[in-house]
């Protein structure tokens, strides 16, 4: 059997890589990516404990099975956005929204 | 008990016209002439009084220091009742001529008002009965002789005369504070009841004496301090006449009178006042006999009796001083205003413009020789004698020189009044004059000091037994011999009177002043000497003036300089100060408050980096601080 | 995987070596696509592996018992987000020289960010000793997924369908635009 740190550690290692993603990309589609994996990686985490410590009633996969539904709902919200954004300022690369800026 | 008004109605008299007077102009003389005549009611009174036997009495306790205290009172004794009617009857006879005299002067009421103040101080000085009121009433007299010399003072002569007046007496006046000091430092009184109780003589007493004759020396111009009487007469006649001749000089003479029991306990302070006396009346009779001015040749004149006083009293003659000085106030005050009827009426000066003026002037002109024969000592006129009295006195207590000089100064003064009398009445007119008759309002006075002139002397001559001498000195006489008539003096005074005469007439009448003219340029030099007398004015003002100028000028100069100029640097201290505190308010003051705001402004400028408007700057910061949180709860842990 | 292990029983190999096999490789796959996803530079590029690597996770999900969500991570995640995602590409893409990456301080900075908090994750991890349940209670079948569902976790389902609602509402009204 697969230990179950090992299946954290991946998801760890997947979290890590999605905030790289939050803190690197330009494209605010990217940052949108970045955060669908972070997401994902919570979801492998939920799903690790659930089936490892035991669930009762699959309580990791019905909450896994939220999280992403959530998500969905998420991604569709931030897309919209991204498209509305863009017919406003004409780009969405991130670094030209800097509208806060002292 | 009236004494106390005798001073105080003049005075009132004083301030009604002060006020009034230009409201009621030509009413003012006569103000003033009832109050001297009220007052010589008084005066009367009070001789009579006197003879009934009262005596001083004090009025009110003024000041209390310590255990003594000042009381206020009057003094009523022979001597100061002579003098009381003696200044009453002159003041009043001097007043009413006025009226005549200042008739077109514009500042007529203002002349009463002084005159009303003088008599008023003159009469409170004879009536004091201690030093500090004696002193009090004295500045008094020495204030109206300054208005009153300087009353036209639009002359700038006149104004300067009255200034001389005022320093020359002042220098006497300090020299009497000062002796009025050491009396009352050491005897612890001032009144002059508390003088008799110095009979030991004490070195400190002759100096304070000598002190107190400087003040006589000061108002009644003796020799060094004479030189303001000359100068006074550039006041109006009847001042001359008043002050400068009657009243305000003999206060000098009064005063040692009063103080005599001092001085005869301190006999070196008495000589020299004979001594004093004896060098100013032959120095001043001296100059007399060569001066040109009328008045001028008077008040030299006067000056020469006030020493024959001085010399009178000087040699224990207490009678005979001051007999001498009731009867030379009143030819004195009849011979200035004899010359100030003249000058009013040819308004000259100079007797070398005069003559002939008897013709047109009877009456004054008669009271004029009366008064001459007066004071020149020809009995029986009462000049004669009064000067007995001193010559005979010095003599008999053992002054042979002092007689001497006394016998020569007599002679002299028989000799240029006589001069004045040829030059200004007789002999043909030297220039073009126009003399009239004074008004009555003039004469009459003359007529009546005339009277005085020829009679007042008896009562002092043996025909009255001498009344005047015992009234005068109560008490044993001072020499026991007592005062038989000394025939041989009388002669002697008479003849240096007829040689004076004599030679006047010889010099001025008969050779028509060849004469005179022969023996001035035979004695050029002693002529000058005597002509521009002794040149005391010009030595003074070389020694005293100039210094005393050049001292004041330096100590304006240094006020200016020094106390201006600390003044000036301490407001440029001020001023620098200011500026610094200016400079301190504006750079560190208002550097620190930029300061600060600079201060904030730099952190601002890298603070605010943080807001950069990027989402994933902030997620940076974000996710950082998540891992120190759980880093640092790890280790905690 | 009970049935995957009766396929694989038949095989020679063991179970538990097959599966040691087949996963650390799907494993790796699924981090190598992710990491493309975040480093490609063309936005297009990384939606692609983005699809491969949702497709990966799905696969992990099959070696731990969740045949359902595997699935549904497919149908839903590959199948509806990643279209979604491609749609909005398309309509927002700009023909611009831009790099699509940020600088290289900020890469390193992100860098040092996922790093560290990959290593606390990680300390975490190999620091707790995890407790070991019940294999058997570990096994969820459908029928049992569907009943909690319904019955126990009903709320949370309608919750979902509002949620899923309010966001269907909310991204028409942002979509409309202004000028309406």
């Amino acid at each position: 059997m697969i230990p179950q740190s090992h299946f954290l550690i991946l998801s760890a290692l997947l979290f890590s890589i999605g905030v790289f993603g939050i803190l690197t990309r330009k494209n605010a589609i990217g940052i949108l990516m970045s955060i669908e994996l972070i997401l994902n990686a919570a979801n492998i985490n939920l799903i690790t404990f659930g089936k490892f410590l035991g669930s009762p009633d699959g309580l990791g996969q019905i909450f896994a099975l939220f999280v992403i539904a959530i998500a969905a709902a998420s991604a569709v919200v931030g897309l919209g956005l991204v498209i509305s954004i863009y017919r406003n300022a004409k780009t969405i690369l991130v670094n030209k929204l800097n509208l806060m800026k002292w | 008990m009236v004494a106390h008004l005798i001073p105080a109605i003049p005075f009132l008299a004083f301030v009604i016209n002060i006020l009034f007077g230009r409201k009621i102009k030509k009413v003012s003389a006569f103000v003033s002439i009832l109050a001297c005549g009220v007052s010589l009611c008084l005066s009367i009174y009070t001789f009579a009084s006197l003879l009934k036997g009262h005596g001083s009495y004090t009025l009110f306790k003024w000041l209390i220091f310590g255990s003594t205290s000042l009381n206020v009172g009057v003094i009523v004794d022979p001597l100061t009742c002579m003098m009381l009617l003696v200044v009453t009857i002159i003041g009043t006879l001097i007043q009413i001529y006025s009226i005549g005299y200042m008739k077109d002067d514009p500042r007529f009421s203002r002349f009463f008002a002084y005159m009303s103040l003088f008599m008023s101080s003159m009469l409170g000085l004879l009536l004091a009965d201690n030093f500090i009121i004696l002193l009090i009433f004295w500045e008094g007299v020495g204030l109206c002789s300054y208005l009153l010399i300087s009353f036209w003072f639009e002359k700038i002569s006149a104004a300067k005369a009255g200034m001389k007046a005022f320093i020359t007496t002042r220098i006497g006046d300090t020299g009497l504070l000062i002796g009025v000091f050491i009396l009352f430092f050491s005897a612890h009184t001032v009144h002059f009841s508390g003088l008799t109780a110095i009979s030991n003589a004490n070195p400190l007493f002759t100096a304070a004496a000598l002190l107190i004759f400087c003040g006589a020396v000061g108002k009644s111009a003796q020799f060094p301090l004479h030189v303001w009487l000359p100068d006074a007469m550039e006041g109006p006649t009847p001042v001359s006449a008043l002050i400068h001749a009657a009243t305000m000089v003999a206060a000098g003479v009064y005063l040692v009178a009063r103080c005599f029991g001092l001085f005869l306990a301190h006999q070196p302070a008495l000589i020299w006042v004979a001594y004093v006396g004896a060098a100013t009346s032959i120095f001043a009779a001296t100059i007399a006999a060569v001066n040109n001015d009328i008045k001028r040749i008077l008040a030299y004149s006067t000056i020469s009796q006030l020493g024959f006083m001085m010399i009178g009293l000087g040699v224990g003659g207490y009678s005979a001083g001051t007999f001498h000085l009731m009867t030379h106030a009143f030819f004195k005050a009849l011979l200035f205003l004899c010359a100030g009827s003249i000058i009013h009426s040819i308004h000259a000066q100079d007797i070398r413009r005069m003559g002939g003026i008897f013709q047109k002037m009877k009456i004054t002109g008669t009271t004029f020789v009366i008064a001459s024969l007066a004071i020149s000592g020809v009995p029986p006129f009462s000049g004669f004698w009064s000067k007995d009295e001193i010559l005979s006195e010095s003599l008999r207590s053992g002054h042979p020189y002092l007689f001497m000089i006394a016998m020569a100064t007599s002679l002299l003064t028989a000799f240029y009044m006589f001069r004045l009398i040829f030059l200004v009445l007789f002999g043909k007119p030297r220039s073009e004059l126009h003399p009239y008759e004074s008004p009555k309002v003039m004469t009459i006075p003359l007529a009546i000091l005339a009277i005085f002139a020829i009679f007042i002397g008896l009562v002092g001559s043996p025909f009255m037994h001498n009344a005047f001498q015992t009234f005068i000195h109560p008490g044993p006489p001072e020499n026991s011999e007592g005062l038989a008539p000394n025939y041989l003096v009388m002669l002697l005074s008479t003849l240096a009177a007829a040689l004076g005469i004599a030679a006047a007439y010889l010099f001025y009448m008969l050779n028509n002043k060849i004469l005179p003219l022969e023996i001035r340029n035979k004695f050029t030099l002693l002529y000058n000497l005597l002509y521009n007398k002794y040149y005391i004015d010009e030595i003074y003002e070389f020694l005293f003036i100039r210094p005393s100028i050049r001292l004041s000028r330096l100590a304006s100069k240094f006020d200016s300089g020094v106390i201006d100029g600390a003044v000036n640097a301490c407001a440029k201290a001020v001023v620098v100060l200011s500026r610094i505190k200016s400079w301190i308010d504006r750079y560190i003051v208002d550097g620190a408050v930029n300061m600060t705001a600079g201060i904030v402004g730099l952190f601002s400028l890298v603070l605010r980096r943080v807001q950069t408007g990027y989402i994933q700057t902030y997620l940076l910061i974000a996710f950082f601080g998540l891992a120190l949180i759980i880093f640092i709860k790890l280790i905690g842990g | 995987m009970s049935g995957l292990i009766q396929v694989l029983n038949n095989s020679l190999l063991s179970q538990d070596a097959v599966i040691k096999a087949t996963f650390y490789p799907i494993a790796f796959l699924t981090l190598f696509f992710a990491f493309l996803v975040v480093m490609s530079r063309s936005i297009f590029h990384s939606v692609i592996y983005l699809a491969f690597t949702l497709i990966g996770i799905a696969g992990i999900y099959l070696y731990l018992d969740a045949e359902f969500l595997a699935i549904v991570q497919v149908l839903i995640y590959v199948g509806a987000i990643v279209t979604l995602f491609i749609f909005t590409i398309m309509l927002t893409t700009q023909a611009d020289t831009e790099p699509i990456r940020g600088t290289v301080r900020r890469m390193w900075a992100g860098a040092l960010a996922g790093f560290a908090i990959f290593l606390i994750l990680s300390k975490v991890i190999t620091m707790t000793t995890w407790h070991i349940g019940l294999p058997e209670a570990a096994f969820v079948n459908l029928r049992e997924l569907g009943r909690s569902l319904m019955s126990k976790y009903a709320l949370p389902f309608e919750v979902i369908s509002l949620i899923s609602l309010a966001a269907l509402v909310g991204v028409i009204v942002i979509g409309r635009g202004r000028k309406r």
